[in-house]
């Protein structure tokens, strides 16, 4: 049965444990949200994204990529086909059709709901494939677990999540271990899968720009530390030419590859290399000294050309500047002051030291320890994981919500440090060692080391491997040992409580626990919206911020007027203006908009911060940044520059729509018996203007715990008949006398036209 | 309307209380068997391969696998 | 000749028209309405004397004019509690008129009397007036009925109490003798009244029950086995009072309101006491506004909508639960089986459902299906469906009916014909899929993808 050169087959059938066990970890710990409210989409992104899936699941592939969704933005619409990167929808549709070819009959949110977890999955594998390529399979199992259970990729993907970035993640990892597989094979077939798994990838994410930049940084420093070979040509010539015609394919992406700045890059490094090829080519056929003097010019010539050809192209408009999202990543006060949108946005800050540990705990100091070994022990793919990490760690301190490039090279690189330590440690001598992933650890590391191009180290290595063993105790091996395990399960308790308390709220139904910790769940947006599905006219258009668009187009199904997509500032800037107006000013507004309803958030009940008063400065500031006359951000604050809504709160602040809107008689409602009535919980205060009505606008529902708050918008019919004073009222009389008597049988019509023939005719008054 | 009092109730052949048991058991032994399958796959070579062993383990693998997946399916309450 | 057959047709045709028998006379009626509701409740006691000298074997009943659409329960009893049979007829002279013929077990001989319970359930009979009211008024309904019991037989005394449950009454016809007694109105003993006469009454009160009308009720059964029955409902609910008109203030909701606003905020359903797994939730997900208490026969659900509903104001949920199969499936013979199960489940206490459609699920494979329902039904065309991995699909049987009330609650009895070793093709084509997989793995193992052997060698070392 099991022979003695089955070792293999143990060293493979544990390899598949290990990364089935990753899967089913990374899997379980994402389901905290399922398992404590139930299965539903989270946020407000991806309830677009499910929208979209279930309209393509619905009318087909080629209806979706046509789409013109004309409930959203009214009354502009929304090119939703040119507009999204489909890759998400395709993937969730595929797998939806494919389940239904087999009569499962799954719900498509289920599918969405589930679809990042069960690719985290597959994001460890490829992980672990992309790490085996770079240094062993003991790094790749490690940084397999790793990536698996690290906060700061769970926080994109858990269950319910259902972003771009839940895919587009293990397309990252898939497409470098794919690139790292053909620059070490230099086959044609490795680089073609590269192209596949690249246009996969920008089918999935913006993000794929990191790619398109990072493989030719790659490519440009080989060839400046002097590795270039022949496989280095192949991989990324093919790589280039398919991948750039497979990312235009995408309708979203477009031309986009050969006019904007964030693609440049790739193209120079192209010709560069098809340059530093013919040079080679040359030197293969020159004399040496012919090949110096025509080696500097041919380089001066071609950097020159290039480089003047891209500016040129710059400056005639051909090709695009840089856009503003990816401006702000260098520049990056560039965002606060001319584009508020992006400043607005929380996941657009700067990254705290908190927020690095927070997400990545121990494989923080590791990394750079990782970091030190690639650069000790250089090759070719060992440049690309070094670069990879430097240009991670420097944008993942600009953006927040760029941790997430950040996570995967810290667990390769962390990967890559536990796997050599282990293995210093573990080590007793050169004879066959009992324990079996140790022996393919080493078998992969000297093979690696066949590698290295400095061929006299490698007999020095042997002779020190020997001396190695008698220099280690072995208490001081086991006290290594158990720090090192302690460690790894210190990490994996801190990922599991993260991702139980942090990241696991789908911020759609809110939970509050009670003081014998029962719980009760805050359902007050679905009640809303489910009202407004059910109880308004089907083409009923709704005016909310723009953070709620999303969530009303997919869980209400009503027209909105701006939503998380955000492409429009200036009908953004409409909205923000009605809502920070007075009520008449803001009427007019909502006329000219064919508004039917307006929903707003208010969390004063319930002490909830995210609602609409709190976030109503950011209104205020991209109104004024389209309409300065009439609105003014400082027209808000008091005089001492405090933003309050009590009785000092500045009087504009006081009349306008939004706060009308939220403190509708709120001020008669008495929460508890220690405050009085009107006490605002979330802005711990007494609202300043109490006794108000409304004139234009009559409440239509307002859920439960007052969390949101919806208005009718009364049609211009209900208020344009003209007050006419007692005195001048004609009321009807009951006395009819007839025109009729008996000579005269006819009656007549008032306003009777006279009919002759040949003339037009003309009105008797 | 036919009287029922005299009926013979309809029971299931296998008692639900039994069926997370019989799931465990039976996916076990499926996934054991599927294991071997695995190793004997990796490790044997183009000379060594034997057919007819192939055949038979994935065979008894796969009798195994599919009624634990089914009683799988039956004790989480999808009642196929 | 063909004459002759035709001639006969018109003949028995006109034979098989009812003629009032003028020989019987109701010698006393006593009617009570139960207005309380969102449904008319009318139960009369009627004493008939047979007058004449021959028996006869049915009476006919009549229906106020008009209210043929909104009748949706309608039922006679003799003193024995047994139902008897009723049909609807045509009689000559009156054919504009409702008639129903109820077929007496033992004929009436000549000169006895016999006592009979009439009950008919309507529902949509109480308009509310004013149609539109705010959120603070109260809402008020009109009854139109008749002061005198429609009948096409002479009625010697007759009384009708009328029963409102409410105390505030705005207004009520007055045909004399009548008293009023709080929440009760008795339209005292009328003597001697012609056939067919009629007196309309006009009741206009205060009425706060609930008035929920389900609209919709699908409802889904599907057997399995294995030993479960799963059920699911899809139920579109509209408050059908008076409409809401002007702003809802959730303010005053929650300061006023009492037990008794014409607003639902929730209702108890009564599901079956093997009753498990339950969900309620609908397409947003999950709502968790619902209590299940369990009693000693049956499974109290209450449900809270997510919004309270008022007039005009609809909304919408999925509800389900399982039932061992051993409740509801009995074996017959050696491979035929017999379903006995409700058409229709209780929603609320004095429930209408305006569209109710049953679909059954059978299992794979059977055959020589026959269906038995204890009222009318309309039968859709049978379909095939399809749930986990299955390739021949599953029949479904489809019932529907209109306009039904709580009477409505009654089995249905579905009998066919399976084989039990069909229990097992599931397993078998899950095998089957596994060995096909590890065949292409074997095969797979065994093919050649290598260009050539020592140009692969050469890259590899480049």
């Amino acid at each position: 049965m099991w022979k003695l050169n089955s070792k293999g087959g143990f060293t493979s059938l544990i390899i598949f444990t290990v990364l089935a066990l990753a899967w089913i970890a990374g899997f379980a710990s994402r389901l905290f949200a399922v398992i404590r409210f139930e299965s539903i989409i989270h946020e407000f992104d991806p309830w677009f994204n499910y929208r979209a899936t279930a309209y393509m699941v619905e009318h087909g592939f080629y209806n979706f990529l046509n789409w013109f969704d004309d409930r959203a933005w009214y009354p502009l619409g929304r090119i939703v086909g040119g507009t999204v990167y489909p890759g998400l929808m395709i993937t969730s549709g595929s797998i939806h059709y494919i389940l239904h070819l087999l009569n499962i009959n799954v719900h498509i949110r289920d599918v969405c709901v589930f679809l990042a977890p069960i690719f985290s999955g597959l994001t460890a594998i490829s992980t672990y494939l992309l790490t085996k390529e770079l240094w062993s399979t003991g790094a790749g199992l490690f940084a397999a677990c790793f990536i698996a259970i690290v906060p700061g990729y769970i926080s994109r993907s858990v269950a319910g999540s259902y972003d771009n970035e839940g895919i587009a993640i293990f397309a990252l990892q898939f497409t470098y271990y794919l690139w790292v597989k053909s620059v070490k094979s230099g086959s044609i077939f490795w680089s073609c899968m590269t192209a596949l798994s690249y246009f996969y990838m920008v089918s999935a994410w913006g993000g794929y720009v990191f790619i398109i930049n990072l493989i030719p940084l790659h490519v440009f420093v080989l060839i400046l530390m002097g590795r270039y070979s022949n496989r280095l040509f192949i991989s990324y010539t093919t790589f280039y030419i398919l991948g750039l015609l497979l990312s235009m394919q995408i309708p979203f992406v477009g031309f986009q590859p050969i006019r904007t700045s964030e693609h440049m890059a790739a193209s120079g490094v192209f010709a560069l290399i098809v340059a530093v090829a013919a040079l080679k080519y040359c030197q293969s056929v020159l004399t040496k000294s012919e090949f110096k003097t025509f080696f500097y010019f041919g380089v001066l010539a071609v950097a020159s050309i290039v480089f003047l050809a891209v500016v040129v192209l710059t400056y005639a408009g051909y090709i695009a500047p840089w856009s503003g999202r990816f401006y702000s990543l260098w520049d990056v006060s560039y965002a606060k002051i001319h584009i508020p949108i992006i400043a607005s946005v929380s996941e657009h800050q700067p990254t705290t030291w908190f927020s690095f540990f927070f997400d990545l705990h121990v494989l923080v100091p590791t990394f750079p320890a990782g970091l030190w070994y690639c650069i000790k022990n250089i090759n070719d793919e060992r440049v690309f994981v070094v670069l990879y990490a430097l240009s991670a760690v420097y944008f993942a301190g600009v953006m927040v919500r760029l941790m997430l490039t950040l996570t995967p090279v810290v667990c390769i690189l962390s990967g890559v440090a536990f796997s050599t330590l282990l293995d210093f440690y573990l080590r007793d001598n050169d004879t066959p060692r009992p324990n079996e992933s140790d022996d393919e650890e080493e078998k992969a590391k000297t093979g690696g080391r066949r590698l290295y191009d400095k061929a006299g180290r490698v007999p020095k290595m042997k002779h020190e491997q020997v001396r190695e063993p008698d220099g280690i105790g072995s208490n001081l091996r086991s006290f290594v040992l158990v720090v090192l395990v302690l460690l790894l399960m210190l990490f994996s308790v801190h990922c599991t409580w993260i991702t139980s308390n942090a990241y696991s709220s789908p911020s759609v139904v809110l939970a509050s626990y009670g003081n014998d910790g029962t719980r009760q769940i805050l359902d007050d947006f679905r009640e809303a919206y489910y009202w407004l599905w059910q109880n308004t006219q089907d083409d009923a258009r709704i005016m909310s911020w723009w953070d709620y668009g999303y969530q009303i187009a997919g869980m209400a199904n009503r027209t909105t007027l701006v939503d998380n997509n955000t492409w429009n500032n200036s009908h953004i800037a409409l909205v923000g203006k009605a809502m920070s107006s007075n009520e008449s000013a803001a009427y007019k507004i909502m006329t000219s908009l064919d508004v039917d309803y307006v929903l707003v958030i208010f969390g004063g009940v319930i002490g909830y911060s995210g609602d609409d008063i709190n976030k109503f400065l950011w209104m205020v500031r991209i109104a004024e940044g389209e309409h300065p006359q009439e609105i003014r951000e400082s027209d808000y604050f008091t005089e001492q520059g405090e933003f309050r809504v009590d009785a000092q709160g500045s009087p504009t602040l006081l009349n306008c729509l939004m706060y009308k809107l939220s403190y509708y008689r709120f001020g008669e409602l008495r929460l508890d018996y220690r405050n009085p009535p009107g006490f605002d919980r979330t802005r711990n205060t007494i609202i300043g203007n109490k006794d108000f009505s409304l004139t234009y606008l009559e409440e239509a529902y307002t859920t439960e715990h007052w969390l949101v708050r919806i208005y009718r918008v009364k049609k211009p019919h209900e208020f344009n008949r003209p007050r006419i004073p007692v005195s001048s009222r004609i009321i009807k009389s009951q006395h009819f006398t007839s025109k009729k008597n008996s000579k005269r049988r006819k009656g007549t019509l008032k306003n009777k036209a006279l009919v002759v023939k040949g003339k037009r005719p003309l009105k008797q008054s | 309307m036919i009287d029922t009092e005299n009926m013979v109730r309809y029971i299931s052949p296998v008692n639900p209380n039994v069926f997370p048991h019989l799931t465990f058991v039976l996916l076990g032994i499926g996934i054991f068997f599927t294991a071997w399958f695995f190793v004997y796959e990796v490790t044997s070579t183009k000379l060594t391969r034997d057919l007819k062993k192939e055949l038979l383990l994935s065979l008894v693998a796969s009798v195994f696998s599919g009624f634990g997946i089914m009683f799988l399916l039956l004790s989480v309450g999808i009642y196929v | 000749m063909f004459n002759l057959l035709i001639l006969c047709a018109l003949f028995i045709n006109a034979y098989s028209l009812e003629t009032v028998n003028k020989q019987i006379v109701n010698k006393n009626i006593e009617r009570s309405i139960d207005l309380s509701s969102q449904l008319v409740k009318i139960s009369a006691t009627l004493t008939v004397e047979n007058t004449g000298k021959e028996s006869a074997s049915n009476i006919l009943i009549l229906l106020e004019p008009k209210t043929k659409s909104n009748v949706s329960y309608i039922s006679v009893k003799n003193s024995l509690k047994e139902e008897l049979k009723l049909t609807e007829v045509e009689v000559q002279d009156h054919k504009s008129k409702q008639f129903y013929k109820v077929e007496l077990s033992q004929s009436l001989q000549g000169g006895r009397t016999i006592v009979l319970t009439l009950e008919i359930v309507l529902t949509k009979s109480l308009i509310p007036y004013p149609s539109s009211i705010s959120q603070k008024d109260r809402q008020l309904v009109r009854y139109f009925g008749s002061h005198y019991f429609y009948s096409p037989y002479n009625t010697l005394k007759q009384k009708t109490t009328v029963n409102l449950g409410s105390r505030n009454i705005e207004s009520y016809t007055k045909l004399k003798p009548v008293s009023q007694l709080e929440s009760t109105i008795v339209y005292g003993q009328y003597a001697n009244v012609q056939p067919f006469s009629i007196d309309p009454m006009v009741i206009h009160y205060e009425n706060n029950s609930p008035f929920l009308t389900v609209t919709s009720l699908k409802r889904l059964i599907e057997i399995s086995h294995w030993g479960s029955i799963a059920i699911e409902e899809n139920i579109d609910i509209l408050h059908s009072g008076a409409k809401l008109k002007g702003p809802f203030s959730r303010y005053d909701y929650q300061r006023d309101v009492g037990s008794s606003h014409h607003s639902v905020k929730s209702y108890k359903t009564v599901l079956p006491a093997a009753a498990h797994s339950i969900y309620y939730r609908d397409s947003n997900g999950n709502i968790s506004t619902s209590q299940v208490r369990v009693r000693k026969d049956w499974i109290e659900l209450e449900l809270r909508p997510r919004f309270p509903l008022f007039g005009g104001w609809r909304t919408s949920y999925t509800l389900g639960y399982s039932v061992p199969s051993y409740q509801y499936l009995f074996k017959t013979d050696k491979n035929q089986y017999l379903l006995h199960m409700r058409l229709l489940d209780h929603i609320f206490d004095d429930m209408q459902v305006d569209l109710l459609e049953t679909k059954i699920v059978l299992p794979v494979g059977v055959s020589n299906v026959q269906l038995t329902t204890p009222y009318e039904v309309e039968r859709l065309p049978d379909s095939l469906t399809y749930k986990y991995l299955d390739k021949k699909g599953r029949l479904v049987i489809s019932l529907r009916k209109t306009n039904l009330v709580e009477h409505h609650i009654q089995d249905f009895e579905v009998v066919y014909e399976w084989p039990s070793s069909l229990l097992f093709h599931e397993p078998i084509s899950l095998t089957f899929a596994l060995y096909v997989l590890f065949l292409v793995i074997i095969i797979y193992v065994r093919l050649d993808f290598s260009l050539h052997e020592a140009k692969s060698e050469h890259v590899k070392t480049q």
